[in-house]
Order: structure tokens, then sequence, then C-alpha cells
């Protein structure tokens, strides 16, 4: 670890015991992050991988512009829409396939995403926008504000069919000889963990959002993995093998990325 | 007698490895029926290698789990004729695989073509330096087969692994970046170079600066997603550390179950059987041709499976084995000279600088992959005048960065103690502040280096050991030493450096160790010529004396390159596989008069 990514966050302690997270009233959830929860998260090697782009720390206040610009409040007259709005205050987001979970996604993840966001490497209609109204100091406190909030994992809804979990629990353990699919473990890790700061957890993501960036990737409109790797694997699944795999990983509950 | 006798096939394929499985693909595809023998196990990318639990150093880089079992069968090794040879009883100086794929599961994916004049060496050599410079005691000899008649193989095999580089002779034209010694490509790289690391790219710079001619390292660790002519489709090198002596499970490193196997397994032609092992290659009652294979099968019962044509595709070391034990060819015999099954063996040198950067450079060593590096070949083959230097051959120098595993990755200065908190400290400072510099060198064969059947030990099927009998050639120590004397110049004129230190295994004075890892590019013992009194097969790979039999692999070189061997013989697999199909199915002969 880089002593300036420790004192950085050593500092975001400090701050919060001083001056509390405004409250915030988000979409989805509506508890304010505690102070010593977000201290016990201070520690997890998933918040400190490179959450900093740089190696010089940030200062005091981009650690006080995370929150506010979760709010929407920012430089250019806010970002027309708030994070919270969609994606809550904690992250949470919901089950539409639309608003991933960002809570504990590793802050250069998340930085990166608003980066390709706004460069249109990863195009979207409502986050291009958003993104590109966000400063760069804006997107790296956001960032790094997400990366430590904490938010439970949301149920799955209704009945799924076994079969289909378990063909999602294969791919993701082994892959597939046949279709030439290699294992999610491979890269995301055992149970999903993720593999910070450039690939992100899958356990307890949603299962429409993640079948649903499997299919840009096999169209070719999202090609933004920091390893070049998701194309060539995604164009191998068929509609099936994704909505296995995502329904298999939003059931995955592991206390690396739900905290339960 | 057999306990069983199957009814004939066309094609018996003994090894299920890269050249096994390429030979199945191509004659199946001529309508020939082929069965392959593999004595290892089935196993696949996706469901055997993938990580985490591929990432395991102490199961497969430590306790060899890809690679073959000592304990069912082995070799016996001494360093010369005064000795008894004693069982190699673990794994050590070199790794064999077993199972599907063969050792090309565990190789690095480095990925190179012999040099033209390599092919040539002894005519070459005659013919710039004089008919008396290649000292006596070395049996250097020609291929038979040259540059520019495996071009075209050795092009598509990189294209069967999607390799990686950049070309530095393009149809004759020499293009700075690549490796301007190279012969004439007629093609370019499929794929992209790798992205080099800081070590690799100061060594680059040191070397440039130096005159000579640094180029990335050629790799067949994939650069993009691609599709190979087989219709395999790659995907790009995560760089995860985890490549020799490991399987990769994301599909990036070329290997012969995804380029090949899977390219052909459901067709009407192929049959593989697996835990399948040959005892014996059988021969007719003249002796002249070869009728099939008796191997024991996954039940143990010792089956017959006659053949029209016998491919024999194991490991180097046990084509050879299987020749003696079979009586094919005439073994060779060091007292008189002749004979030559079993002739010229050789290995290869490895030397290297241990370079340590201030705290300015930062390597990030777990970030790696097999054929990562940078690499000059200035010294290598004959790219250097050779008049003044006493010996024959090179080698390639390479700073490359494959792994910064917790187990073997350990690198201290000069003069650190070996254990307690010194060492622990001297671990925790340059773990992230070191690059290895590896000086890879030829091997020259000689009469007293050689393969034969051991007078006292069997393995577990009754069957004599192979027994190898081999030391470094003093001309190979003399050129291992005077390439890495290069290697230390370099990383004199390396910026950042604090301090280095260099190690030869081939140093004057010690003997071979079969011991500590150096290379599994064991070669020779059944060598390819145009003299059937100094090789086994002909330039097409066909024995002299069973004209039915076609061998494969590095047993075939004469000598050994500089180089690592999977391309070169990939190259004549091709070679021997495409007169196969073009000429002798339709005409099964000889191809050459003896």
């Amino acid at each position: 670890m880089k002593p300036g990514i420790r004192k950085t966050f050593a500092r975001l302690a400090m701050l919060a015991a001083l001056a509390p997270i405004p409250v915030m009233v988000g979409a989805q959830d509506t508890e304010t992050p505690a102070i010593s929860e977000l201290e016990a998260r201070l520690d997890d090697e998933r918040s400190l991988f490179n959450a900093t782009v740089s190696d010089t720390a940030p200062d005091d206040d981009l650690l006080e512009l995370g929150p506010l610009v979760a709010m929407g409040g920012a430089e250019n007259g806010g970002s027309g829409m708030a994070c919270i709005t969609c994606h809550g205050g904690q992250g949470a987001g919901d089950g539409s396939g639309a608003f991933p979970r960002l809570t504990g996604l590793s802050g250069w993840y998340t930085y990166k995403q608003l980066n390709d966001y706004a460069s249109g490497a990863r195009p979207n209609e409502v986050m291009t926008g958003i993104a590109q109204r966000l400063t760069e100091r804006e997107r790296e406190a956001v960032a790094v504000y997400y990366s430590v909030v904490e938010a439970p994992i949301e149920k799955p809804l209704g009945e799924i069919d076994l079969g289909l979990l378990q063909w999602g629990g294969q791919l993701a353990a082994v892959g597939s000889a046949e279709k030439g699919i290699p294992a999610c473990v491979n890269c995301h890790c055992a149970e999903g963990t993720g593999n910070p700061p450039s690939v992100p957890y899958l356990a307890g993501q949603y299962a429409n959002y993640m079948s649903y960036q499997l299919q840009l990737w096999k169209e070719g409109v999202r090609d933004n993995d920091a390893m070049g790797v998701m194309s060539a694997i995604a164009e191998k699944m068929s509609e099936e093998d994704m909505r296995a795999v995502s329904e298999y990983y939003m059931r995955v509950h592991n206390p690396e990325t739900t905290g339960e | 007698m057999p306990d069983k006798t199957l009814p004939r096939t066309d094609v018996v394929i003994i090894g299920g490895g890269w050249t096994g499985l390429t030979a199945a693909y191509e004659l199946a595809h001529e309508g020939q029926k082929c069965v392959v023998l593999e004595r290892g196990d089935h196993r696949h990318d996706a469901t055997s290698f993938g990580a985490p639990e591929e990432h395991d150093e102490l199961k497969y880089a430590l306790h060899h789990t890809h690679m073959m079992d000592v304990k069912t069968s082995t070799l016996t090794f001494r360093n010369n004729r005064s000795q008894r040879a004693l069982p190699m009883r673990r794994l050590g100086s070199f790794l064999p695989g077993e199972g599907l794929g063969g050792a090309g599961i565990h190789w690095n994916g480095q990925i190179w073509r012999p040099l033209p004049s390599d092919l040539e060496m002894r005519s070459h050599y005659e013919s710039r330096y004089g008919a008396q410079f290649i000292p006596e005691n070395l049996n250097v000899q020609d291929w038979g087969v040259t540059y520019e008649e495996l071009e075209p193989h050795l092009d598509f095999f990189e294209k069967i692994c999607g390799a990686a580089g950049y070309a530095g002779n393009l149809n004759g034209e020499t293009r700075e970046g690549g490796n301007v010694f190279e012969g004439p490509r007629s093609d370019e790289y499929p794929n992209p170079p790798m992205k080099q690391p800081i070590r690799s790219t100061l060594f680059g710079e040191a070397a440039a600066d130096m005159g000579l001619h640094p180029f990335p390292l050629p790799s067949a660790n994939v650069t993009q997603k691609y599709e190979n002519p087989y219709g395999a489709q790659l995907h790009p090198c995560t760089y995860c550390g985890f490549c020799e002596r490991f399987g990769c499970g994301y599909f990036a490193k070329a290997d012969p179950i995804i380029c090949v196997y899977d390219r052909i397994k459901e067709h009407e032609n192929f049959e593989i059987r697996f835990r399948s092992t040959v005892m014996r290659v059988e021969k007719s009652e003249d002796g002249q041709t070869a009728t099939g294979v008796t191997y024991i099968d996954s039940d143990g019962l010792e089956v017959f499976q006659p053949a029209d044509v016998v491919c024999m595709n194991a490991y180097a070391l046990w084509n050879v084995h299987l020749m003696l034990v079979s009586g094919l060819g005439r073994p060779y015999d060091p007292q008189t000279g002749t004979g030559t099954v079993g002739r010229n063996y050789a290995y290869q040198t490895l030397a290297g600088v241990d370079v340590f950067f201030d705290e300015e450079i930062i390597t990030n060593p777990f970030m790696g992959a097999g054929a990562l590096g940078t690499v000059i070949d200035d010294y290598n083959g004959d790219n250097f005048d050779h008049s003044e230097l006493g010996f024959v051959g090179g080698g390639y120098v390479a700073c490359n960065q494959y792994h910064g595993r917790p187990i073997s990755y350990q690198p201290t200065p000069e003069g650190t103690p070996p254990w307690g908190a010194e060492w622990k400290r001297a671990v925790r400072e340059n773990y992230l502040h070191h690059a290895g510099i590896g000086v890879h060198g030829s091997s020259m064969a000689t009469p007293d280096n050689f393969l034969d059947l051991d007078p006292t030990w069997t393995d577990s099927f009754g069957r004599p050991l192979l027994r190898m009998t081999f030391d470094f050639p003093d001309n190979d120590r003399r050129m291992s030493n005077y390439v890495m004397e290069r290697a230390v110049e370099i990383a004199r004129n390396m910026e950042h450096v604090r301090s280095y230190s260099s190690s030869n295994r081939a140093a004057e004075g010690s003997g071979y160790s079969i011991e500590p890892y150096q290379t599994t590019h064991n070669t020779g013992g059944a060598v390819i010529g145009t003299d059937p009194s100094t090789s086994v097969v002909n330039r097409y790979g066909q024995m002299w004396d069973h004209h039915n039999v076609f061998v494969f692999g590095a047993c075939l070189f004469p000598q050994n390159l500089g180089y690592n061997p999977t391309g070169p013989l990939m190259g004549l697999a091709y070679w021997t596989l495409d007169h196969l199909k073009s000429d002798y199915l339709a005409n099964p002969r000889p191809l050459m008069d003896a």
C-alpha cells in the first residue's frame, strides 16, 4: 500500500469524526452511513487499492466533496442528476437493470467508468452527460465515496429455474470447454469478490444489470474493461448463458462484497 | 501375444501434445482414420486450468502436478561413461508433460524461428570460417532442410498460436524494432507485441544505446482476441504471472487443446484414447516397415493397434526410448561411433545476470507472462564474428518478466545470507526492484553425449529405462560465458542499477546437474538429415529404416539451437505432414534414397 493512500484514509476518518457527513436521502435507502461504519471499512483492501489516481494525497476538501457530488452538488451547476437519485446514498442501486450496485466497488474502477462514460469509451445515454459535467476532481471524489459506503443486498424477487441457476454456477466456476468460455472465477475470483482495482465484484450485483452489460459487450457497444477480455468472452455466450451466470452471481452472498 | 488386437487404422499417433494433435488434425482432414494414444488423462483449459485454483504455486510449480509422473517411468542419468547411471526420482532440470496437450500446456509461449544459418550449420561455418573451423569432437550437422523450405510452415504455426511480435525482416526488408537478424518472413505476426514492463524497457534502452538490436520477445501469449486458421478463438492475455508450469484458463496462452484438439475432437476420422501407454512399435517380419503399436490401455490390457502409418509424437526423450525398446533404427554405439538412435543428444546452456534497481524503479513482478520481455539476438547463432572466439553457437539475451510468485521469486543481492532476518529484509527491499537477464544458449552435440538403454534399471512395465549420458561440452561452456559477459555489459549500462551479479549453469569446472531446473529443451537422439549414417530420419522426418514411421519433435534437432524449440519443431512437423499428405500417402515408399 502506498503511504499516500493510507494517509488519505486516515484523514478521511479524522474528517468524518470532526464534521459529520450530511444526511442523505436516497431513492432506495434512507439511512445515513454511520461514521463508525465508514471507519470500519477503511482497512478493507478493496477500498484502499488505488482509490486515488495519483501519488499525491488528496486534500481534505476532496474528502468532503464525495458525498456532496453524490447528492448532486457539483461545480458546473451539478451533474444535472444526483447519483443518489438512482444509485442511492449508499450505492445500493436497484434491480431494473439500469442502475448497478456501486457500494464497495474499488475507487479506481468507478473513477475509470466515469472517465469512460465521459469520453464515450462506455457509451450510455444517461451517464455520459452526467460524467461529462463532473470535473476530474469530482469524479475522483465520488468514486472514493462509493468505495467506502455500505448497503445491504436486495433479495432477488420471483422464482428462478434451478437448472438455469446450476448452469450459471457451472459457467462461473469452470466455464464451458465446449463453447470455449473461460470461467468467471479466473478474474472475478472465488465467490465473485472481484480483483481490485480493475476487476469488479459480481457477487450481489443485479442480474438484470449484469446480463445487459454482457449483451453490450457481445454487441461491441461496451468495450472498456481494463484487460480487454470481456468482449471475446461475451461473444461466445448465448442469452441464456448470460442470464444464467447473472442470476447465479446475484445470489452469491459474500461478506467481502455484501457486508453480510 | 497381446490381450486383444483391434481393427486396423490408417494412422496411429503416439502422444497427444502439439505435434500429435496437429498430425491428427491434418491427416484426419486428408481422409485418414487417426487414432491418438495418450498416456495421460483428458484435461481442458476451461475446466482444468481456471484460476484461482490453478494459481497454486506449490501444487503446480513445485509439485509439478501437470507434468509426467516419474514413479511410472523415468530415465537414468550420468555425466559420463565412467559413471553408473542412477534413476531420476524427481523432476528437476527439465519437465516433460503428461496428459492431453503434453508439455504444450505448461510452456511459456516463447515462439521462435531458427536462423537460416542454424539449419545449415556445418556448411555455413565451413564456408565462412574454413573447413577446419569446427572442432573434430563436435557432431555439428546440417539439418537437411532449409529455412526457405520451412518458412511457410513456421509462419502457419505462428498463425495457429496467434503469435504476438514485430517482424524484423519482412520479405527480405529489415525493420528496426524487430529481430533484424531473423530470416525473411513472408507475413507479419498475426498479433501486435506484448506491452513491455519497465525492467524490459530499461534493458532495451541500454542495449540500443550500445548499438545492439532489442525487440519484443515473440509470444504465444495472445495480445488481442483472435481466431486461428482452425477456427479456435483465443482471448487476450491478462499478464497474470502464472504461465510456465501452469495451464492457462484464460484461453490466452496458445496450447494444443484450445488451438487444435477442440477443432478436431468431433471429426469422424479422429479418435483419442487416454491412459494408453505405448510399449513398443511393432515391425513387419522383414523389418522394413512398422505394423502398428502395442500399448497398455486404461484397463491394463495389452492391446495391438495395427496401422498403415505410425507417427511418433512423444516427448523428444521418449520417442528415442520407444525406438530403442522397439528395435527401430540402429542404436548408437559410443565405442565405435556407429549407429544413430540416441546419437546427438543435446541440451542448452543457461546463464544470467540479476540486476537490482534503486527505489525509483518499481517492477511489480507479479504482473507477468511467459513470453513477456525484451531480447537481443546479436549474440545468437552466427550473428556475430566467431573467428577469434574459440567456440561455435550462441544464445539470446532477454530481460523477461514472467512471474513474482511468493515461493520461487525472492531476489536478493550477492552476499545476502540465505536465511534469517537479514535475508528477509533483503527480500522485502528488493522484491519490487529486481530484473533477471537470461542468457539462453545453444548446445552442440558431441560423441560422448548420448541416449541408450540402461543395463540395470527398468520402468514399471519392465522395460529398460532410457539412460542419459550428458555433460556440457567445453565449447558450450565457453560460449555461455562469453554471451553472459555481454549480458553483464548491458546490465552495467542500464539506468537505475544499484548492483548486479551473474551466474552460469554451464560454468567451467562444474558438471551438469539434473536437479535444478534449467530448461525443458532436450533435443536430439533421433536426428534429421540427408545421410543415414548420421541421422535417424531423412529430411522429411521419415525413418530411413522403416518408411512408414514418421518422427516429430525436438528429437529431430541435430544440435540444439539458441532458441526455445516449440516454433522450430512445429515448423518441422508441418513440413513432414505436408510431404506425408502430398506425396507419401498416395505412394508409400522411402521418400529419399538411403
